[in-house]
């Protein structure tokens, strides 16, 4: 884990809300992006990391990490936040929550069950914490609309979350609003201090898939979607940082920041490495306006078959994967002292190493 | 028009409020789930105006003709009483009832009231098995069935479904009287149920853990199940469920005294195994080249059907909802005869009886070799 230079060096820590010794609740501990959290919070010298988990008894990818660290600065908690006994347990006498779990399910129900439901319950243990100084909700950018925003134009913290959701059919994206929409209230309603972090695409050791916003392979070949967009990707490591300095900096109630790596690489310039890092394969490179009449065309049968094809291609979806815009991590840097620490080069190789041991391929 | 209710806002419940907005002349007028943040999603995404947390609420207030139950089976007979008092005809999913004894109290309450029930085994109107029953009563078999084999497999590989049931210990389907077994076995039963010749069965059971499930430590879960069923027609028939055949199968034969008959529902395809021979080498040269001549017919014939907007995933829901509706308004035949509802029930729960009898002192778990 290369968080040797931390943020957290004795002059950041006088930043932080939270000392060594409070406790801090990190759900979805044993995640892809919450064992990272966990690793994260133990390097930066917190003594209690509440972890809570829904399946395993330990954290997963992050085990040997942790053991590292002193093994009494975690404390496991087994359940699931549908429980409201469980989320009372977890969020007992904590000071920051990470709130990490979520649905990852294909369907609505699931997603808005384990996204939503679940939040509202920890939402409602936090509330009652007096010694709670932050909730941080981790959502996703793939909340935002970029329908108003030009091709290559900036997507940043101010642009507007999609409100046309269920055009996009994304049972994922509909949950994370959702658990936003929520959040948002009891803020309000509660006088919650909250901080939403919206990360990129996550990618790191642990995750194989090449993301769909370079291409697809649901029809067998896979299609090259991305063109020489940038793709808004941030390292795992990097991103469990950024997280956790959202749960920790002062003055930043009710901000929300999204989450992207520095030097981005376009899509053609991913796929060239993959492919020369891990496997050759054929791709066929499609140009923004095809795909999107082609979604056009699919969006149109969905509905006029009514959904003897789901509608899981449409234009809306359509542009915010694959119409090509900006990213910045401007505020993310100023307002969290965020760095991110694993240059992209370095990351990518990291993460082609990964996905040729898991792939067994060269 | 038909004011139709639905409570439990789950998975389930998308597929029945997708495919009633495909039925002619009906109207969703209210939802309900306990969690009024679930009834809130399926409301908004579908456009549905009255949203409640409370069942009798939505029965008082809508006054709904049909109500659909999509909960979880716990909850199935206490609704669907409630849903029949209240003057509504009933569409409960699958499993209709944890017992026969409230399978038969649900029916016999509906006749009383003149209300209508139905069950969720949309497997058995999907178009494969329209095909079969068809056949089957055009008298293809040449009488009545002499022995049937329902697989009806599911893949434990599929780390999503295994995820949710195996990582979450206090899941409702752990706690159903059959466990797991109990959520998916209606579907593979059912088939079996409607061909046999008469309600008197006799049923050998016996359910066993995998020894993938053994291996990571889920000792309490049967997922493998292997049932004859006689009737006193000597109508044979054999079901096996198993989380460990690979492909996960989902066939039902049906073999008759003349020819027979293979239903693939993963593939919605179905073979005719007709009482033909030919002479010398060329009983093993053409029948190979008729196969094949059957599969690519069925082939051409999903594509047809896909051309023709009939192949949705969910037609199987699609056809029993309007077939169910249709037999509401005209008073026409029910879909699914009580008759086959309540013997699908009584073998469902003679197979859990027997599973705990014999799993009795073994740890929950039957041990292979007594098999």
């Amino acid at each position: 884990m290369p968080i040797s230079d931390l943020a957290a060096g004795e002059s950041g820590r006088k930043e932080f809300l939270a000392t060594p010794e409070e406790t801090i609740l990190v759900t979805g501990a044993s995640g892809f992006v919450g064992s990272r959290v966990v690793a994260t919070l133990l390097s930066y010298g917190f003594k209690r990391v509440r972890c809570l988990t829904r399946t395993a008894t330990n954290l997963g990818p992050t085990e040997n990490t942790v053991k590292e660290f002193s093994r009494n600065s975690v404390e496991l908690v087994q359940g699931n936040l549908l429980s409201p006994e469980t989320c009372k347990i977890a969020a007992e006498g904590v000071s920051v929550i990470y709130h990490l779990a979520a649905g990852v399910e294909k369907s609505y129900a699931g997603c808005v069950l384990n996204s939503v439901v679940t939040t509202r319950n920890l939402l409602d243990a936090a509330i009652k914490e007096k010694r709670l100084k932050r909730f941080v909700n981790i959502s996703s950018i793939a909340v935002y609309s970029n329908e108003n925003i030009p091709r290559g134009g900036l997507l940043d913290e101010s642009c507007e979350v999609d409100t046309k959701l269920i055009e996009r059919h994304e049972p994922y994206t509909y949950g994370k609003a959702k658990q936003d929409e929520i959040v948002l209230a009891y803020a309000k309603k509660y006088d919650l201090p909250y901080v939403i972090v919206r990360p990129s695409v996550v990618f790191g050791p642990g995750k194989a898939k090449i993301t769909d916003r370079v291409g697809t392979d649901t029809f067998g070949a896979f299609l090259h979607l991305g063109g020489s967009n940038r793709i808004p990707l941030t390292y795992v490591d990097n991103c469990a940082e950024a997280i956790v300095l959202a749960g920790l900096r002062k003055g930043i109630e009710g901000q929300v920041f999204n989450v992207f790596d520095d030097d981005l690489p376009k899509s053609r310039e991913f796929l060239r490495q993959y492919k020369s890092h891990v496997r050759r394969f054929l791709s066929i490179p499609i140009p923004y306006p095809a795909w999107f009449f082609l979604c056009y065309l699919w969006e149109k049968y969905s509905k006029w078959s009514e959904g003897q094809l789901p509608p899981v291609f449409n234009r809306r979806t359509c542009s915010v994967y694959w119409k090509g815009n900006r990213y910045s991590n401007r505020k993310a840097r100023e307002l969290l002292g965020w760095n991110p620490r694993v240059r992209m080069n370095e990351a990518l190789l990291s993460y082609f190493a990964y996905v040729r041991e898991v792939k067994g391929h060269k | 028009m038909i004011r139709v209710g639905i409570i439990g806002c789950g998975k389930v419940a998308d597929k029945h409020v997708s495919q009633i907005l495909r039925v002619r002349d009906c109207e969703i007028v209210g939802v309900c789930d306990q969690e009024e943040l679930m009834a809130g999603q399926l409301a908004e995404r579908f456009g549905i105006r009255q949203r409640f947390s409370d069942a009798q609420d939505l029965l008082r207030t809508c006054r709904p003709d049909v109500v659909h139950i999509t909960t979880p089976p716990q909850s199935h007979y206490k609704l669907a009483k409630e849903c029949l008092d209240a003057g509504s005809h009933i569409y409960v999913e699958k499993p209709f009832t944890l017992t026969s004894q409230e399978a038969e109290e649900l029916i016999d309450n509906a006749l009383k009231g003149g209300r209508k029930v139905t069950v969720g085994n949309e497997t058995q109107f999907m178009p494969v098995a329209r095909d079969m029953r068809r056949l089957i009563q055009e008298g293809y078999l040449g009488g009545a069935p002499v022995l049937m084999e329902s697989f009806y497999c599911y893949d434990f590989s599929d780390e999503r479904y295994a995820k949710a049931l195996l990582g979450d210990k206090s899941h409702w389907i752990r706690r159903l009287p059959g466990g797991l077994l109990q959520n998916i076995i209606s579907h593979g039963i059912g088939k079996i149920a409607e061909y046999l010749q008469d309600e008197n069965v006799t049923v050998l059971a016996r359910g066993f853990t995998s020894r993938f499930l053994e291996r990571i430590g889920e000792t309490g879960m049967i997922d493998e199940l292997r049932v004859m069923i006689l009737d006193s027609h000597q109508t044979t028939a054999y079901f096996t469920f198993s989380s460990q055949i690979s492909p996960a199968l989902h066939q039902f034969r049906v073999l008759g005294p003349k020819n027979s008959l293979i239903a693939d529902h993963e593939h919605q395809t179905l073979i005719r195994l007709p009482k033909q021979t030919y002479r010398s080498y060329l009983n093993q040269f053409v029948p190979p080249f008729e196969d094949a001549k059957q599969h690519f017919a069925n082939g051409c014939r999903n594509i047809g059907r896909f051309l023709r907007n009939e192949f949705h995933a969910e037609s199987g829901i699609h056809f029993l909802i309007r077939a169910f509706y249709q037999s509401i308004i005209r008073d026409t035949p029910l879909p699914i005869p009580y008759r086959d509802i309540l013997l699908t029930s009584r073998i469902m729960d003679e197979i859990f009886s027997q599973i705990r009898r014999n799993n009795i002192g073994s740890g929950n778990t039957m041990p292979s070799h007594m098999m």
